[in-house]
């Protein structure tokens, strides 16, 4: 009798144990996760914890500046600031636990996905609470981040892509920066004896960059609920782009022995790039001796480039709304998108802000606002920009040809809107 | 007590296996003695040597390769010399500091240890129970502890994710933690059935004896049946040891979001993507990633191959 | 009497105290199992039929998953690179397999350093291990300067997937060694000095006798090796960066899974996707299981 009580004894005393031990842990993990966003219900002060993916050296030690800025004037909020690795996968993680930061980036592209789910927390209710005013910001770049009448973020920044010109290669082959896709054409030409392959234009295998090309066209992909891919206004930009390829006009970063266009512009294996502001400052910091400018984008039948953009955003589970809103409200406001966008690494996404950045001129920037349209696409779209760059690649290479590309994106869009 | 028992029963089919390596060849195609055969005999024999060398020489080329990198600085990596004209550690030394490697290895070692502790403890005492105890309902719930075989991980990925993200009832956020991936890991199908197998061929004098002498259960498992399990204990130690040191997938779907909890695959993997080309320090992780695993491996031979061909053979 | 009486009535209660226990001691490894095993399989079979987010249930979907997932074309190109693998990659690992039990299993000199060095490979972390081949195979590689080429072997949608497959090959056939060890060695000796009495020579013996002797294990590595090949995730990952290319080449069933639910956030489609990964592999492991209860019973 007795040794089965020990034992029995022994045996809860175990269970017990390993109980106690899994709990203890759980407990101490909840609490530490709790411990970061103190709830402060009504009054906007204690802590916001602020979110976004990993960025430059340089962009992170602004948003420092701007952030700091920000406590001094509002004495009672204090704001943690975390910059997440694997941004997207980490985010959804904490979405998935009801613990998202108070305030995180939101990319144009996730967004309609984000929203769907109902991560997202529509701010119209604060907006018209504080009477933020919401005319200053371009339209275009608020439409993604809007859905169903209600807006779920501001703009933080944005970008359009333009071009970027070696000008020390122009002046040797005595050419002037082209305008139009012809003279893109001749441009580049012209070009070709004064880079190492011959292929002086950097052209990433992309529809992230292509799509301008097909806007400049009069083009579009997505009319209402339709897919246009296979249309002809985008079939004939598809070619033109794809043609200074086959033409030996330029070649892909990979191809030109570059990560990036950037990348090959700096190590001068191309002299024409298109790309957005975020050559600055990594050009100077990697290549200072490159000597290079910013052009307006070229133009097919009308003026036309993509943008791109991300908001300032709350998510459904945020703690600390009220500071969170606080915090929104400096970063995308006049004073906050001043000295967010003083230093020239992203433009204003407010038209009542005005800068005078260090480095090249940002006016070719600063003009493709009227003709620049943000990259943002509805839900479940995702899959469609990988098929599409998946073929495009193909189509780089050899291995696929323009209308079946065409026709294989369109039917994958399909799917995706249905 | 232990010392006054005679050697462990050696049965289940595994632990024989392991003792292969110290006894006489299996049986192979007899050819001594027949005439005329011996000259052909040594030269077939000398081809194999020579094939078996080469083969070897295949298998070995590439880690004698990462590791001749691991000790070269980054110009020498993108030569061909066999061995580096000036070794240095100095790769390792960035990967461990400047890479925090050295942070991965041990957040292996501390994983890769609770999770084999867990599971012995949890493996052995569930199958002392299922080889010996009865109680109603045994049979079926074995058969439940041999279905989670066939359930592939893959298909917990979701559910998993969201489990550990907003744990039911107690709403932990176990995403990221430690205690997360411990949980998922607890214990084994594999390694409980193992000990079952195990304990099984154990003859029940043991027992009996342990019983006369006014043991309970607990204490006839901890102290009569546990030393008897030695093969068997060695064998899940190092297979789950093994196996979660080199676990890619889960620490991939549990740390990605948080630097600091990384393993060490995990943090090759990382580093792979962001440094594509810093070959001698993804080199130095690699060799730290694998050689403690081929330590283990030359100690624990035996136990190594009969936990895995069992592991294998019956589960 | 009244001694036998309280015996029996202690028999009983001891009866009681040794199921408490019984359940005691086997409560923590089923709770585990019932949490993280069986629990997520049902979930996943539920949110199958769903549009479902990390918040839960978005719509209602019923069998739409699955029909999207029949003519879903990067599902089916996924689908098919891991039956390309698959049907290069077993053969492959089981005649490897094979052939290096046969010779390991002979009366050699160094044996047990020959095991090792075959088996070494299969001991290491596949993230390592890969790192060490995207190292050997790159366009500046080992692998290049040594047969003169330049060619990018993870890089090119040619190439790729079979890069992993040798990859895989090599690392596991040391495995599949040892389970075929473990077969040649329960086949008894007189088998073959029945043979070498009737003057069989050597080859001849292996393909008449032990080859058909080795049939259990045959298709035990088989399947094992199949359901292997099935879920094979984290050399595609690592080489593609988690996106399947170039081209899709080193898509794979499991690594769109992946995608599916971590990048796209589509719990519900992903969840489909692995009930159907589950299916194949439950269909495998109980054909397997008959068939070894069959011979087991024989």
């Amino acid at each position: 009798m007795k040794r089965g009580n020990v034992s029995l004894k022994l045996a809860a005393l175990v269970v017990v144990l390993m109980l106690a031990v899994s709990i203890g842990a759980g407990v101490s993990a909840g609490k530490r996760t709790k411990g970061q966003g103190p709830v402060a219900a009504k009054a906007p002060s204690g802590t916001v914890t602020l979110s976004g993916w990993s960025v430059g050296a340089t962009e992170e030690k602004l948003l420092k500046q701007v952030i700091s800025a920000f406590e001094r004037s509002h004495p009672r909020i204090k704001v943690t600031y975390d910059a997440i690795p694997n941004y997207d996968q980490a985010m959804l993680a904490k979405f998935s636990a009801r613990r998202p930061p108070d305030v995180f980036y939101l990319n144009s592209e996730k967004a309609p996905t984000w929203i769907k789910q109902g991560l997202i927390l529509p701010l119209d209710s604060y907006v018209k609470k504080s009477k933020f005013a919401v005319a200053p910001f371009y339209p275009k770049l608020m439409t993604a981040f809007r859905a169903n009448g209600k807006t779920y973020g501001f703009p933080k920044d944005w970008n359009p892509l333009v071009l970027q010109i070696n000008t020390a290669m122009l002046a040797k082959a005595k050419a002037k920066p082209p305008t139009t896709w012809a003279q893109l054409k001749s441009v580049a030409q012209k070009l070709r004896s004064v880079v190492p392959d011959g292929r002086p234009l950097c052209l990433a295998a992309e529809w992230q960059r292509m799509m301008a090309f097909v806007y400049q066209n009069g083009g579009s992909v997505l009319q209402g609920k339709t897919p246009t891919f296979t249309s002809p206004k985008v079939r004939q930009a598809v070619e033109f782009y794809v043609g200074l390829q086959k033409s030996g006009l330029g070649n892909s970063p990979a191809k030109l022995g570059a990560g990036w266009c950037g990348e090959a512009l700096g190590k001068e294996k191309a002299a024409i790039a298109f790309e957005g502001g975020w050559v600055y400052p990594y050009l100077p910091e990697n290549f200072p001796k490159i000597k290079w400018k910013f052009f307006p984008m070229v133009k097919g039948k009308q003026a036309g480039t993509l943008a791109f953009t991300a908001a300032y955003s709350m998510g459904t589970h945020s703690k600390n709304k009220e500071a969170g809103w606080e915090l929104i409200k400096y970063l995308t406001g006049r004073t906050g998108m001043k000295l967010w966008s003083s230093k020239g690494l992203v433009l204003p996404a407010r038209s009542d802000v005005k800068v005078k950045p260090p480095g090249p001129s940002r006016t070719p920037l600063l003009n493709a606002a009227a003709s620049a349209r943000a990259w943002s696409w509805p839900s479940g779209f995702d899959k469609v920009w990988t098929v599409a760059n998946n073929e495009l690649g193909a189509v780089f290479e050899g291995k696929q040809t323009i209308p079946a590309m065409l026709k294989k994106i369109n039917d994958e869009a399909k799917d995706a809107l249905d | 007590m232990a010392s006054e028992l005679p050697p462990i029963p050696p049965v289940i089919a595994a632990e024989e296996l392991a003792k292969k390596g110290e006894v006489p060849p299996g049986p192979g195609p007899v050819t001594e003695g027949i005439p005329g055969r011996e000259g052909a005999d040594k030269i077939r024999r000398t081809i194999t040597y020579v094939v078996l060398a080469a083969v070897s020489l295949l298998f070995f080329v590439p880690f004698f390769w990462s590791i001749s990198t691991s000790l070269k600085t980054l110009p020498e990596a993108a030569g061909f010399d066999l061995l580096p004209a000036d070794p240095s550690f100095r790769a390792y030394r960035e990967a461990i500091t400047t890479f925090n490697f050295g942070r991965y290895f041990l957040n292996s070692v501390f994983l890769a240890s609770v999770v084999t502790g867990f599971n012995l403890f949890l493996a052995s005492l569930g199958g002392y129970a299922f080889a010996r105890l009865r109680f109603p309902g045994r049979e079926v719930l074995f058969f439940l502890v041999l279905g989670t075989l066939m359930i592939p991980h893959e298909l917990r990925l979701v559910p998993v994710f969201q489990m550990l993200s907003e744990f039911p009832v107690t709403h932990w956020n176990l995403l990221g933690s430690y205690q997360g991936y411990i949980l998922i890991n607890l214990v084994g199908a594999t390694n409980l059935f193992l000990m079952r197998q195990y304990f099984l061929t154990i003859p029940k004098d043991y027992e009996e004896a342990a019983k006369l002498d006014g043991a309970g259960y607990f204490k006839t498992y901890l102290r009569v049946m546990l030393p008897l399990a030695g093969p068997a204990l060695a064998a899940i130690t190092i297979l789950t040891f093994q196996g979660t040191w080199n676990d890619f997938f889960w620490p991939l779907v549990i740390f990605l979001g948080d630097e600091t909890k990384y393993t060490l695959p995990l943090g090759i993997n990382q580093f792979r993507s962001q440094y594509s080309t810093q070959w001698p320090e993804l080199m130095s992780a690699s060799i730290l990633a694998i050689l403690p695993i081929f330590a283990l491996y030359v100690f624990f031979q035996r136990y190594f191959i009969a936990g895995i061909t069992s592991a294998g053979v019956k589960g | 009497m009244a001694t036998e009486a309280r015996t029996e009535r202690s028999i009983g209660s001891e009866r009681v105290r040794e199921a408490l226990v019984g359940y005691a001691f086997v409560f923590l490894p089923l709770a585990s199992f019932l949490i993280f095993f069986f629990y997520p399989l049902g979930y996943a079979f539920y949110i199958s039929y769903f549009d479902w987010g990390p918040l839960g249930k978005i719509e209602t979907l019923g069998l739409e998953n699955y029909r999207d997932l029949a003519d879903d074309e990067l599902f089916h190109k996924a689908l098919k690179n891991t039956l390309r693998y698959t049907a290069v990659v077993v053969p492959c690992q089981m005649a490897l397999g094979l052939t290096l039990a046969v010779v390991v299993n002979q009366a050699l000199r160094g044996r047990t350093f020959f095991r090792a060095a075959f088996y070494f490979p299969s001991l290491a972390s596949s993230a390592a291990i890969t790192a060490v081949a995207l190292y050997i195979l790159a366009s500046d590689g080992l692998l290049n300067a040594l047969i003169g080429t330049d060619k990018a072997w993870f890089a090119e949608s040619g190439t790729a997937l079979e890069s992993i497959m040798g990859l895989n090959i090599w690392t596991t056939s040391g495995t599949m060694m040892l389970f075929y060890l473990a077969a040649l060695q329960a086949i008894p000796t007189d088998v073959y000095e029945a043979a070498a009495i009737d003057g069989a020579k050597s080859w001849r013996t292996f393909w008449r006798i032990t080859f058909p002797l080795l049939k259990p294990g045959h298709f035990f590595v088989g399947v094992v090796s199949v359901i292997g090949s099935l879920q094979v995730f984290d050399q595609a990952f690592i080489v593609s960066g988690g996106g399947g290319g170039p081209n899709y080449s080193t898509m794979t069933v499991v690594l769109y899974l992946y995608n599916q639910a971590i990048n796209d956030v589509r719990f519900g489609y992903a969840a489909a996707v692995g009930v159907i990964l589950f299916a194949l592999i439950f269909t495998l492991t109980v054909v397997q299981r008959l068939v070894f209860g069959r011979m087991e019973a024989a």
